[in-house]
């Protein structure tokens, strides 16, 4: 983004990193029976084992925020796991604000704060404040500037008058908010937040948005959101990577991700009284247009009829089609562009859905 | 910390300010971990009056039955047998004297053993591990807390059988038994830290935990002396710290107690001391590593 | 419709629920071969102190002052029997109360609760299918016994001893109603379960005869079926009584039977009603 300076250092770097889970299967009481048949199918099909990570390489500048798109399963949460240093990758490493992620863990965890979207994370049954205090002192905080610092987080957080009831009592989009509270406790200067908005309502999901924006723009915070929302990372990230089945298939900024589908994006005219031929017409002139329809709209109650253009270049083909339409003396009354979506960009990319995902799919 | 770019330019990164290896900053902010640790433990605990009042109570009413059946048994406090065998009769103050521990096991066993289980069952287990504070040390935040509240039951366990029973204990021994008693608790430490690692890695570890406590419980001379267990069960009683520690503290405490072998009793626990805890911190970074690699951490 | 409404109550449909009830749960059972083979056999560690005790304190296996209270010298078959017949209290008293509480965690609760079947008949399936893990458990508990300490089991107890075994399930599910009744509302029902677990161990002649403790325990005592049913089951087996000398005990279990269970079923019914008023079903 334009108001932050681009640089090169990198505050997130993965080199090859790659993590296999070996999934287990629910044998029953009476597993032992179908052992010998068991291990057959292991030696024939090694669909056992779960590919989270395949040789993963993030370089994350400085200040940046940077997302990791990506459906369920994708493998973003073992990434963030690993950076975290709650899971050793199989092979590769990281380096996290200069740290190595196998070698200086302690490092690595003072310089991080972050953020698991799901409900319990927190205890339930302290307070805001209770938990914020007893979190700063994992985070090894002089006791003096604790008190303060908690203060301010709730403040920022609009929950000072609330921190003294219990968790139980707060709404999950408040709990969230603590959570990212929490996350800043210390100051880092890295933000790792997995879906910071799953479940929550659209009101907390925007605060919550907006206040990982502010982070990064107002503070400078280096943050890696890991997000299945494209409409998340497009809205705040500078950067996205695409991941699927534990692999990076894309990296680049979301105007440039989205450039790489320029072809879906949509024309949509309404107009009343166009030539029956128009579509022939369209089809002839503009080549690189995939798909042409020409839908009838019940003119005389006032529903107009709609031309719609799907591929190539939207502003080329505007002017082109409005120049036809006129010369035919059509009335045009309205014009509709239907920009790519990251959704596109992944189906292209990947040719699956972003937001679908087979049922009782692991999540790694 | 610096990093340079790709055209060679130094960046100064974000200084992180983090106590870390054997520094007195360190030790003194893992401390206060632990002590928070404790504290938010108490919180948790405050937040169901009813069941802390039931704890506080319950090393009471376990007692209870085993001294009104020793009582049956023998039709009266004074058992010519157990005089016989340990030189007091007094089979109230026997069975206290060995009672009183018997939760300190469960301090160690299901305390310290699940402590990190429960915070799997909470859900915050990942955002504990994602602090730079080390593991370790939640486990002792939690075995701290499980003394403290232990030593309240204990108290009003002694208070309830005073005042029913009476009991013949010898004030001037209260001091080094009590020094023997932190000895066996840092052994038990140990066996703490063990076993919250290995109820990580089990599916059941509960039926370990609960094993091992009934095994602990049956080894050790708690409502009996060690004479009457079979010689192997005897000899198995040796690497468990309870079973020194409660000839010993009884021989501190009771009149006229004359157990077998109480000199080396120090250096016994002193040894068991060392064995246990490097063995529980040696499987417990083991498990760690493991949970690491296997992603294990957030399932329940 | 109206036919279908009028099967649902049918005395089939009731025992169809009660069955599956059964069959779900001794499944979860099965699905954990290890804590299955726990509860069978490490109850017995637990009293092995006892036996140990009473060796170290008499100086033998049989004591005379014992006898004198007891009726029985040997205190060894009196402490195994009387751990084997408690282990149904623990099992009733937690089963029933803890199995809503599984529910409510696994979130299957407002469905079972808003499903159309009288929920007394869930409960009833709930309370007969820890009576057949616990009958199980402590068959093998008795057999373990039978062969490592020298319990005599002759044939003809056997179903007076089960008699008495019904009777006291009767009462324990009536008192496991009533807490299961004030799971359904407050958080905290598992502490006064065990509370209730204290005052069975504590009050009936689990480990000693009631005649040990003062008066006004032993008046406390006889409003426990448990005191009854050790009374009975001891005097059957160890002093080889025949079951119409025990009429007292048998007519003492009826009465504790019927209250127990008339209680449990109004409160549960009315504590049902004011959950799904207040709708607090699911906050545990």
């Amino acid at each position: 983004m334009a108001h932050r300076e681009e640089n090169d250092v990198y505050t997130i770097q993965t080199f090859n990193l790659a993590k296999r889970f070996t999934k287990k299967k629910h044998k029953g009481i009476f597993g032992f029976l179908r052992r010998n048949q068991r291990k057959e199918k292991v030696k024939t099909k090694n669909s056992d084992v779960v590919v989270a990570l395949d040789h993963v390489n993030v370089n994350v500048r400085s200040s940046e925020l940077f997302g990791l798109l990506g459906p369920n399963g994708a493998g973003k949460t073992t990434l963030v796991k690993c950076l975290s240093t709650i899971l050793i990758p199989d092979k590769g490493t990281a380096v996290i604000n200069g740290f190595d992620i196998l070698k200086q863990t302690s490092m690595v965890r003072a310089s991080l704060g972050m953020v698991i979207g799901g409900e319990r994370t927190l205890y339930w049954k302290l307070t805001a404040r209770d938990n914020l205090m007893y979190f700063a002192s994992l985070y090894k905080m002089p006791r003096k500037e604790t008190k303060d610092r908690v203060e301010e987080l709730l403040s920022i957080m609009q929950l000072s008058d609330r921190g003294d009831e219990r968790l139980e009592d707060y709404s999950t989009g408040m709990r969230q908010k603590i959570a990212i509270a929490r996350s800043l406790l210390h100051d880092p200067p890295i933000l790792l937040l997995d879906e910071p908005t799953l479940g929550l309502d659209p009101t907390f999901s925007r605060q919550i948005r907006s206040q990982i924006k502010e982070l990064a723009e107002k503070q400078g915070k280096t943050i890696l959101l890991a997000t299945h929302y494209m409409e998340e990372a497009d809205q705040l990230c500078d950067r996205v990577a695409v991941i699927n089945n534990g692999k990076v298939i894309a990296i680049d900024t979301s105007d440039n991700l989205k450039a790489l589908v320029k072809e879906t994006e949509l024309v949509e005219i309404a107009c009343y009284n166009p030539p029956p031929d128009i579509k022939m017409h369209i089809e002839k002139r503009l080549k690189d247009v995939k798909i042409v329809k020409l839908i009838h709209g019940d003119e005389k109650k006032g529903s107009p009829s709609r031309i719609k253009l799907i591929g190539g270049n939207a502003e080329k083909h505007i002017s082109a089609v409005m120049d036809m339409l006129r010369q035919k003396n059509t009335r045009i009354c309205s014009l509709n562009i239907g920009a790519p979506t990251l959704e596109d960009v992944f189906i292209k990319l990947t040719g699956a859905k972003l937001t679908e995902t087979e049922p009782g799919e692991l999540r790694v | 910390m610096n990093l340079k770019d790709t055209s060679g330019k130094v960046h100064k990164l974000r200084e992180v300010k983090c106590p870390t290896g054997f520094t007195w900053s360190n030790i003194k902010a893992e401390l206060r971990a632990i002590w928070e640790s404790n504290i938010k433990i108490w919180k948790l605990d405050l937040a169901y009056p009813i069941s802390f009042v039931r704890q506080c109570i319950s090393p009471f009413v376990f007692l209870l039955p085993f001294i009104i059946y020793g009582l049956a048994v023998i039709g009266g406090r004074h058992s010519e047998n157990l005089e016989r065998l340990v030189g007091t009769g007094d089979v109230v103050t026997f069975v206290f004297t060995g009672y009183m521990i018997i939760g300190f096991i469960g301090t160690a066993v299901w305390a310290m053993g699940f402590s990190i289980r429960r915070e799997q069952w909470f859900g915050t287990l990942e955002s504990l591990y994602v602090t730079p504070t080390s593991r370790l040390s939640l486990v002792l935040g939690m075995a701290l807390h499980s003394t403290i509240h232990q030593s309240l039951g204990t108290a009003i366990e002694f208070a309830a059988i005073y005042l029913i029973f009476g009991l013949a204990l010898q004030i001037q021994g209260i001091l080094p038994a009590l020094l023997i008693f932190a000895l066996m608790m840092l052994a038990l430490y140990g066996f703490g830290i063990l076993v919250s690692a290995l109820s990580l890695i089990l599916k059941e570890g509960w039926i370990v935990a609960e094993g091992l406590h009934s095994i602990m419980m049956i080894l050790s001379p708690v409502a009996y002396p060690l004479i009457v267990l079979p010689t192997i069960a005897q000899q198995a009683s040796s690497v468990l710290p309870t079973a020194p520690a409660l000839v010993g503290m009884r021989a501190f405490l009771i009149e006229n107690y004359t157990p077998q072998v109480v000199g080396n009793i120090f250096l016994h626990l002193l040894a068991l001391d060392v064995i246990w805890i490097l063995f529980g911190i040696f499987i417990f970074y083991l498990t760690d590593i493991y949970i690491r690699k296997t992603g294990n951490l957030a399932k329940y | 419709m109206k036919e279908r409404i009028m099967q649902q109550s049918s005395l089939r449909s009731n025992y169809i629920i009660v069955w599956s009830e059964i069959v779900k749960n001794l499944k979860f059972l099965l699905a954990y071969p290890v804590v299955f083979i726990f509860w069978a056999i490490f109850p017995i560690f637990w009293f092995i102190p006892f036996i140990l005790q009473g060796e170290a304190f008499v100086g033998g296996l049989q004591s005379q002052s014992f006898a004198e209270i007891a009726g029985t010298a040997e205190f060894i078959p009196f402490v195994i029997l009387g751990a084997v017949l408690n282990s149904y209290v623990l099992t009733s008293l937690y089963g029933m109360g803890e199995s809503i509480r599984r529910e409510a965690y696994r979130g299957t609760l407002d469905y079972i609760l808003s499903s159309p079947c009288n929920k007394a008949f869930i409960l009833i399936g709930k309370a007969l299918s820890e009576s057949i893990s616990s009958s199980i458990f402590a068959f093998t508990q008795l057999a373990i016994c039978i062969l490592f300490f020298g319990i005599a089991l002759t044939i003809g107890v056997i179903i007076p001893v089960i008699f008495i075994v019904i009777l006291l399930i009767l009462g324990l599910y009536g008192m496991a109603l009533i807490l299961a009744a004030l799971s359904l509302r407050y958080k905290q029902a598992h502490d006064l379960a065990h509370t209730m677990e204290y005052v069975f161990s504590v009050f009936s002649p689990v480990r000693y005869p009631l005649a040990s403790l003062p008066l006004w325990a032993q008046i406390l005592g006889k409003i426990l079926p448990l005191t009854y049913a050790l009374i009975a089951v001891r005097s059957i087996m160890l002093l080889n009584q025949n079951l119409s000398a025990l009429y007292l005990e048998v007519l003492a279990l009826l009465v504790i039977d019927g209250v127990a269970i008339f209680l449990g079923f109004y409160l549960f019914n009315w504590m049902e009603e004011k959950t799904k008023k207040s709708g607090t079903i699911s906050n545990f």
